[in-house]
């Protein structure tokens, strides 16, 4: 069992990365990469400058993993050495070898009107699918902060205690002060080991890593008396144990007066939870809903089949499937608004309100009935006809006793199988619903990122859907070993 | 040798719902089931056989009712009986059934345990660790190897002998006074058929339970029978004790169903086979069901229906070829010594099997 | 067997006038043989089950209905999204459904009766072609896949690093990559669905490709095609269009939702998707601009997919039952 989970796992990552490589190669081979500044407003203001237009549009190029971009500056900075001075000089002989070298490796170089010199090397749509992949998951190690202003930074990982007198594993050279901490919100043990980068966001959230982006709370700012370990105490919204660590040059006096070290880069507290854990949220309590709705329903229409219950469950599913759920949300939303006084937006009352979470809860959980309802019906009935029931009636158990005892226990199982799939996919949650009611969640992300041809986004989202769907199978898969006794997952064969 | 009836089923008219249409399935059957005998039904597929052992146990499936008849038991008529409730005191306790294929028989995801303690529990009413003692006993008794081991282990760990023996067991396992069994080892290969044939048959003598067989296997039924009923078309058509069948039959049909014995094929010869299908139930059948395909039938089969004619005590058989009127008949040639040439092929140990 | 039957009626027993009823008749084999079913004829079965349902037969003429005016309307309405004859004249705008203008007028003074049907002829052309492409090339490979041992590892193999994806997903990121426009839609909807529907019928074929009647026409030296065309495939239609039934609403859908999110249809195409976006506003105002093309969708989904579903159940032949 062991070797065919570390091939399901192995496939699973295969799948991954090739989705991942062929929506990257698309995406940049066919998305001139102009688009990425259709809905930029600094644009405009810069065409008449055409320096600064070259230094932000190469820039932004650059982040977003387009190409490698390097003014002289950076060229001797990075190759100069010694001869550093005298290669930032106009018409500088060491920089004009160090150009002869790069052309040979692709680059292109060009000056400036002041006369300073650029250059730059597109990357292959192959080359950005690698790097993405190689700066993905990062583990955090003490090596890893390089500041030239601080060479000699101690570089060491050990047990200590955090602001509240809690154990903490800390570190010092490493990019995360705190790399394991405990605090009362789930999942209570932390880890900042290891860190997903997906890159920056353009134009939408202008350069922000895109994993903050979506796992930073959302509104104002939510402030409490904060005390920092120097001893000074304020209002701040700072979420001490995800402190950063931040280059000495870029270090300002506040945070000389609130930190030790230089781990003064940190997130915040928000009023609003993150666009993760509001899709997490709207999709755990819409599921929950969906079961609740139909599952007493589906045995209820086993059990009377034929008659005038199961007859209405039917047309009730064949609605569902067949009107266009855009079509259903809207009907819904009229009749929430107009007869209950529900708002047809969610920011029209926010996450505050509950009246904003019932009209999308509701509509999300109805969406996901019909399926279920259909499936345990016809399992039902198939199960009712089988020949161990038959048994058992004739063993001389009752209606209930046979269903509660033993049909149960076989529908558990394929139940269990998909369970995974089903929560976690509630993170790419209704995507139509949010963008509808403009909740602020992941779904709602996807279009929007679209809309603004924000590629990164729209890669970083379909690595995160597409991980989560490949693994929630996987798991779904694990778990059924444990409901099921016949089934013992082997490396022959596809289990599914 | 006077043995009581335990079970007085009394003119049994079972109707199917089909679409629109209506199927009699049972038309007008009576049968008395003694105390410690064995009963084999026969027939052909269709005939009825299931059918009418489902209506002791209310077990008819939803499109089927029965529309006329009494069957007394234990002093109370069954089919009074109107829902599931009321049957649950009868299935398992008194009147247990076994089916055809003992691989579906059992729930596969529960253990074979479980699934006989449940019986123990609900009829004797024991505690979960008295349940599995007494299951554990019965494992035993009908043969499983290490069975407190056992217990736990799920369906699909035992070969199909075995299941068949967890579900005699578990049938068993509240001595009830009647069992059915339907076609039970047909589904088994022929050794494991002899095992489970000689399992029922010691396990009936030392409970003491009456055994009703559905078969169509003639073979099964000069095992183990005692009394035969030769049934076609919904209704029994002979009735007799299982000598009384094999060497002195007396109805068209059952002369039908014995040389088809592939036994008594004679080699270079054509086997026998009866010709034609059995008639379709949807409309009332006029006079004899089996006329159509009856090489002795006269004109009066396709008016009137037969009466029962009493041969002796115990057997009797619903054909006009037993009317004083009727031209006498002789069995065909290859059954009339079907005594001496079964003997003379087996030899010692009484089994008519090949 | 013979031999006895003459011996019986060689001698038969004089009987006096009253008992000449107990006089053996002869055994007729071809009478013994007679089957009390009677004449089976598929098609005749399928649609005597299909216009047996009323619902049915409603839902056919509306969707039918539908279908004829998106097809017949536009070619003699002379509606083109791109030109606006009208939009400088402002008492045509936002006309309430009335006489002269049947579902009343747009923003820009359109007969949204007009658009209306424009834009359904699209959503259907998308959705029936986008279903033919998605069945015919899921059914082919799917048979094929289903039957052919080697073929299953392979695309088994392809199907599961493939078919992971969330389709919604999918769906977006490739009309972003293709650009929008009604032959890119049409691509992207059918090249997702297809393997599914291969999958799907992969199943069914070898559900069925090695029980028993199957076996027994190999063993009599039925060619693989016969095979498919006598085995095979009427035990699919049934599975088959119960496919297409779901296929079309989920596709009429998804174009819908598609150019709701602006990656569906361009502007210059007529859309039910883009004009239900466009009018979400004037939801309180000009309510009629906003749900006559939601209910125009929902109509022709649901009753598309009820033809669909009542043809699925009457092809099956379990349901053929006198």
């Amino acid at each position: 069992m062991r070797r065919y989970i570390w091939g399901r796992i192995l496939r699973s990552i295969l799948s991954i990365f090739l989705v991942v490589t062929l929506t990257i190669v698309m995406i940049y081979t066919n998305i001139p990469r102009k688009n990425v500044f259709k809905n930029d407003s600094n644009i405009s203001k810069l065409v008449s400058r055409p320096d600064d237009y070259i230094s932000y549009t190469y820039n932004i190029y650059d982040r977003l993993g387009y190409l490698d971009y390097m003014t002289q500056n950076d060229l001797c900075r990075l190759k100069a050495g010694e001869q550093y001075s005298s290669c930032v000089q106009k018409g500088s002989a060491v920089y004009a070898a160090l150009q002869k070298e790069y052309e040979a490796k692709g680059y292109t170089f060009n000056l400036f009107t002041t006369g300073y010199g650029w250059c730059s090397r597109d990357f292959s749509p192959f080359e950005t699918a690698w790097n993405f992949f190689a700066h993905l998951v990062q583990v955090d190690n003490p090596n890893y902060v390089q500041d030239e202003d601080n060479p000699n930074i101690e570089r060491k990982v050990y047990f200590g205690t955090d602001s509240n007198g809690l154990p903490a594993l800390k570190c010092s050279g490493c990019e995360h002060k705190y790399l394991i901490y405990l605090n009362g919100s789930f999942p209570f043990i932390h880890f900042n080991i290891i860190t997903l980068h997906y890159g920056y966001s353009f134009p939408d959230y202008a350069g922000q890593a895109i994993e903050d982006v979506i796992s930073d709370g959302q509104g104002e700012y939510k402030q409490s008396q904060v005390t920092f370990e120097t001893g000074m105490t304020s209002y701040s919204a700072a979420d001490l144990h995800s402190c950063r660590y931040k280059a000495t040059s870029t270090l300002d006096t506040l945070d000389g007066k609130k930190f030790n070290d230089n781990y003064a880069d940190c997130t915040n507290y928000f009023t609003d939870p993150s666009m993760v854990s509001t899709s997490y949220l709207f999709g755990i309590l819409s599921l929950l809903l969906a079961y609740i709705i139909a599952v007493p329903a589906g045995v209820k229409m086993a059990q009377k089949k034929d008659k005038w219950q199961d007859k209405l469950g039917i047309v009730y599913v064949n609605i569902m499937i067949a009107v266009p759920s855009l079509a259903f949300i809207y009907f819904v939303k009229l009749i929430g608004n107009n007869l209950f006084q529900l708002p047809d937006k969610f920011p029209i009352y926010g996450f505050g309100d509950l009246r904003s979470y019932i009209l999308p809860i509701v509509i999300l959980a109805l969406l996901s009935t019909s399926g279920t309802m259909i499936w345990l019906r016809r399992f039902m009935v198939d199960q009712a006809s089988s020949d161990y029931v038959k048994f058992a009636k004739a063993k001389g158990l009752s209606q209930s006793e046979i269903f509660r005892r033993h049909i149960l226990r076989n529908a558990i199982i394929p139940f269990v199988n998909s369970l995974p799939s089903n929560i976690i996919l509630c993170i790419s949650g209704a995507v139509i619903t949010e963008t509808v009611f403009s909740i602020p969640g992941m779904g709602k992300m996807l279009p929007d990122a679209i809309k603004a041809s924000n590629n990164s986004v729209i890669v970083a989202l379909t690595f995160l859907f597409t991980a989560l769907s490949i693994f929630s199978l996987l798991l779904g898969d694990i778990l059924i070993t444990f409901v099921d006794p016949r089934i013992q997952l082997t490396s022959k064969g596809d289990s599914r | 040798m006077e043995k009581n009836v335990i079970l007085s089923a009394r003119d049994i008219e079972v109707k199917f719902k089909v679409r629109s249409r209506v199927l009699t399935a049972i038309r007008d059957v009576s049968l008395d089931l003694y105390e410690n005998e064995v009963l084999a039904i026969v027939g052909e597929s269709g005939s009825g056989k299931s059918v009418f052992t489902k209506t002791f146990t209310g077990m008819l499936e939803e499109n089927g009712s029965v529309s006329n008849g009494e069957i007394w038991f234990e002093g109370e008529d069954l089919l009074k009986i109107k829902n599931d409730a009321g049957w649950e005191r009868i299935r398992g306790k008194k009147i247990a059934t076994i089916f055809q294929d003992p691989m579906t028989s059992l729930n596969p995801v529960r253990t074979i345990g479980y699934q006989i303690s449940e019986v123990i529990m609900k009829h004797q009413g024991k505690s979960k660790e008295e349940a599995k003692k007494i299951a554990i006993d019965l494992m035993e008794r009908v043969g499983i190897v290490d069975a407190a081991k056992r217990f736990d282990e799920y369906p699909f760990m035992y070969s199909g002998g075995m299941r068949q023996r967890i579900v005699i067991a578990i049938a068993l396992a509240c001595r009830p006074k009647i069992l059915i069994c339907d076609e039970p080892t047909t589904a088994l290969d022929v050794t494991i058929q002899a095992q489970i044939i000689e399992l029922i048959k010691e396990l009936s003598k030392e409970y003491g339970f009456t055994t009703v067989y559905i078969t169509h296997d003639l073979g099964v039924v000069a095992n183990v029978a005692d009394k035969v009923a030769v049934m076609y078309a919904g209704q029994i058509v002979e009735y007799g004790t299982v000598e009384e069948i094999f060497y002195e039959p007396k109805h068209p049909y059952t002369w039908a169903l014995l040389s088809s014995l592939p036994q008594l094929g004679i080699k270079g010869e054509d086997l026998y086979a009866i010709t034609g299908t059995p008639p379709s139930l949807y409309d009332k059948v006029k006079g004899d069901a089996f006329a159509p395909r009856n090489p002795y039938a006269m004109k009066i089969d396709f008016e009137q229906e037969p009466p029962f004619f009493q041969i002796t005590a115990t057997h009797r058989a619903k054909t006009w070829l037993l009317d004083p009127r009727a031209p006498k008949a002789e069995p065909p040639k290859a059954i009339r010594n079907l005594h001496e040439r079964l003997s003379s092929m087996v030899g010692e140990g009484g089994t008519y099997r090949g | 067997m013979s031999e006895t039957v003459s011996t019986a009626v060689e001698n038969p027993v004089e009987t006096p006038e009253d008992e000449n009823l107990f006089v053996f008749v002869p055994l007729e084999a071809q009478a013994s043989e007679h089957i009390a079913a009677p004449n089976y004829s598929y098609w005749r079965s399928v649609f005597r089950r299909f216009f047996s349902n009323k619902v049915a037969i409603a839902m056919l003429i509306i969707s039918g209905f539908i279908i004829v005016m998106s097809i017949v309307q536009p070619m003699f309405s002379g509606y083109d999204p791109s030109s606006t004859p009208h939009i400088n004249e402002f008492e045509t705008h936002f006309n309430w459904p009335n006489a002269t203008y049947w579902f009343g007028t747009d923003k820009v003074g359109n007969s949204l009766w007009d658009v209306v049907w424009a834009g359904t002829r699209n959503s259907l052309l998308i959705a029936f072609v986008a279903t033919a492409i998605t069945t015919v090339l899921g059914v082919v490979v799917g048979a094929f896949w289903g039957y052919s041992k080697k073929a299953d590892v392979v695309l088994l193999e392809v199907y599961n690093v493939i078919y992971n994806i969330p389709y919604t997903l999918f769906v977006m990121v490739m009309m972003y990559i293709l650009g929008r426009g009604i032959g890119t839609l049409i691509f992207t909807l059918s090249c997702t669905s297809w393997l599914g529907t291969a999958y799907f019928i992969r199943v069914q074929v070898m559900i069925i490709r090695d029980r028993e009647y199957n076996l027994a026409s190999r063993c009599l030296g039925t060619s693989t095609w016969n095979i498919i065309k006598h085995n095979v495939l009427p035990f699919l239609v049934s599975v088959i269009v119960t496919t297409v039934s779901r296929d079309l609403p989920s596709f009429i859908s998804y174009e819908v939702f598609l150019s709701y999110l602006g990656i569906g249809l361009t502007q210059k195409t007529a859309s039910l998707g883009r004009m239900i976006q466009d009018y979400a506003q004037y939801m309180q105002s000009s309510w009629y601009l906003f749900w006559i093309p939601v209910t125009i969708s929902a109509l022709i989904s649901v009753s598309l997919y009820i033809v669909g579903q009542t043809m699925a159940d009457a092809s099956d032949p379990k349901t053929h039952m006198i």
